[in-house]
């Protein structure tokens, strides 16, 4: 028996290693704590793996911002072009939020509020060219869990896929498995931004009859436990109309330069999705109370519905008893004030 | 004991220096060195803790990537133990038919990725034709880091081999292979 066992050593240890693989795989449920042995293995290969990736980063620094300069004064120009143009775009739109506000202050439903952040910087970015990853140096002790949103200033990174006390794990947006409920600010055609592991995303489950064009922006819809509505996430690059089936293809470019990102903030809440038992149809005004009473309607609590949300397109022959809706707006009107 | 910690400070350098090629070269042409160490453990010498260096390399490599933990494991380890089934058919002592087959099995190691993902994580699987786009590039960087690399390994395998612990060693306490 030893004899055997020592003559297919090869082979059992092989098979218990790939068996050990195929668990930790098919055993995998979403975003987690990192357990001790991944920690360890973190925590030894970083600070080398930072050492020697840190001289490659800075001279790719200094190639991009002298030698890699050929045509940048063709460029100014255009840019300068544009730059005319987006000054005189921003003046408008300064001039519509301005009205904007007046009226979310009229009617009562404006939900300003202060979101807690930490800032952290990258430290690391994916072995492989299959996933994209990255770690950043803060973790679990700065009160970061897996699951919480990561953005920058120009729009989301992904989200928190793993902590350990001193840094985190984070899923980009481009990764295969990044799956984000995401609408297009123009025409509020909804969609699913997916990964495909390359520098761009595909923009799934778009109806084919919805209006998107090239260019358009791409913004969270707050749907899910993740991301907060109205995060940046990317702009449409290019439509295809020529699928097959209910929905169109389109491309996105997202909003972040993943190869060039230092600094991101991770938003320090997760959203959470009420119990089946948190509300009941009647707690939302759907239907009438039982004639017993027993349930109480919740008031005024679609009140909060969003203010970018496109108005209910036309009232029910028969009004719905308890639901509480906001009377639809007017369009802001620069040219007339709000009633006082 | 010499032997085995050079081995391991080779997995290392050449993770790093995957690190490094990451950031310097572009996609498709990006070496994949930690699938060139698994195949070189599973030389001659390398016996069974050859193979479970190759496992311990990719569970390294799935930490500090965004994969499903294990799939870089299992393949580190499937290339260590094909190479132990094909090293004398192929007689792999030369640095060009070792190239030649880094070359063809970073070829198929694409395949069996695609084919692992779409096993145990469907959703987030890489197209095949994406697969199929960087495999070239990656497959003809690989052979050409393994190249030089063969006979440093070998020498420390047979090295490693001969200082390992009798139930993960190849050869009998008489050097019998």
């Amino acid at each position: 028996m030893s004899e055997l066992l020592r003559r297919f050593r090869f082979a059992l240890c092989y098979l218990a290693l790939a068996a050990l693989c195929a668990l930790g795989m098919a055993s995998r449920h979403g975003p987690a704590e990192l357990g001790f042995a991944p920690k360890l293995v973190l925590d030894l290969t970083l600070p080398l793996e930072r050492m020697v990736t840190l001289p490659i980063s800075e001279l790719r620094g200094v190639w991009d911002d002298y030698a890699a300069l050929v045509g940048v004064r063709v460029e100014n120009e255009r840019l300068r072009d544009r730059l005319a143009r987006a000054e005189e775009e921003n003046h408008q739109y300064r001039e519509a939020i301005l009205s904007s506000e007046r009226f979310q202050k009229l009617s009562g439903f404006r939900a300003q509020r202060e979101v807690p952040m930490v800032p952290a910087n990258v430290i690391h970015q994916d072995l492989s060219p299959w996933f994209q990853s990255l770690i950043i140096d803060q973790g679990a002790a700065a009160g970061i869990r897996p699951g919480m949103p990561v953005i920058t200033d120009s729009g989301v990174v992904g989200l928190i896929a793993g902590t350990t006390p001193g840094a985190s794990k984070v899923l980009l947006v481009v990764d295969p498995q990044s799956r984000i409920d995401a609408y297009v600010e123009r025409t509020r055609a909804r969609g699913t931004v997916r990964g495909t592991s390359g520098h761009d995303c595909d923009f799934d489950y778009v109806l084919r009859q919805e209006n998107i064009e090239e260019g358009d922006l791409l913004l969270t819809s707050g749907l899910g436990t993740t991301y907060p509505k109205g995060l940046v996430v990317g702009r449409v690059a290019s439509v295809d109309r020529k699928t097959s089936g209910l929905f169109l293809g389109a491309k996105v470019v997202p909003a972040v330069d993943f190869s060039r990102l230092e600094e991101v903030f991770v938003i320090l809440e997760q959203r959470q999705i009420p119990g089946e038992d948190a509300f009941s149809a009647a707690d939302e005004g759907l239907w009438p109370a039982p004639p017993g009473g027993a349930v109480a309607p919740a008031p005024a609590k679609t009140a909060k519905a969003d203010p970018a949300a496109k108005p209910a397109a036309k009232p029910a022959s028969k009004p719905l008893p308890k639901l509480v809706k906001p009377p639809p707006q007017p369009a802001p009107d620069r040219n007339q004030d709000p009633p006082e | 004991m010499r032997a085995l910690l050079r081995l391991l400070g080779i997995g290392l350098a050449l993770l790093l220096a995957q690190a490094m090629a990451r950031l310097a070269l572009p996609a498709v042409l990006q070496p994949d060195l930690v699938l060139v160490y698994a195949l070189a453990l599973g030389l001659r010498g390398g016996g069974v803790q050859g193979l479970v260096l190759a496992f311990g390399a990719g569970y390294v490599e799935d930490v500090l990537c965004g994969g499903p933990p294990g799939l870089f494991a299992l393949l580190c380890g499937t290339a260590c133990a094909t190479t132990r089934l094909l090293d004398r058919a192929l007689y792999l002592r030369a640095a060009a038919p070792w190239a030649g087959y880094v070359g063809a099995y970073a070829l198929a190691n694409f395949a069996l990725f695609g084919a692992a993902q779409r096993m145990f994580a469907p959703d987030s699987a890489v197209p095949w034709g994406e697969l199929l786009r960087r495999a070239p590039g990656a497959a003809i960087t690989s052979a050409l880091c393994a190249a030089p690399l063969l006979h440093l390994f070998r020498r420390l395998l047979v090295e490693a081999d001969r200082d390992a612990w009798p139930v993960l060693a190849t050869q009998s306490p008489r050097g019998r292979p």
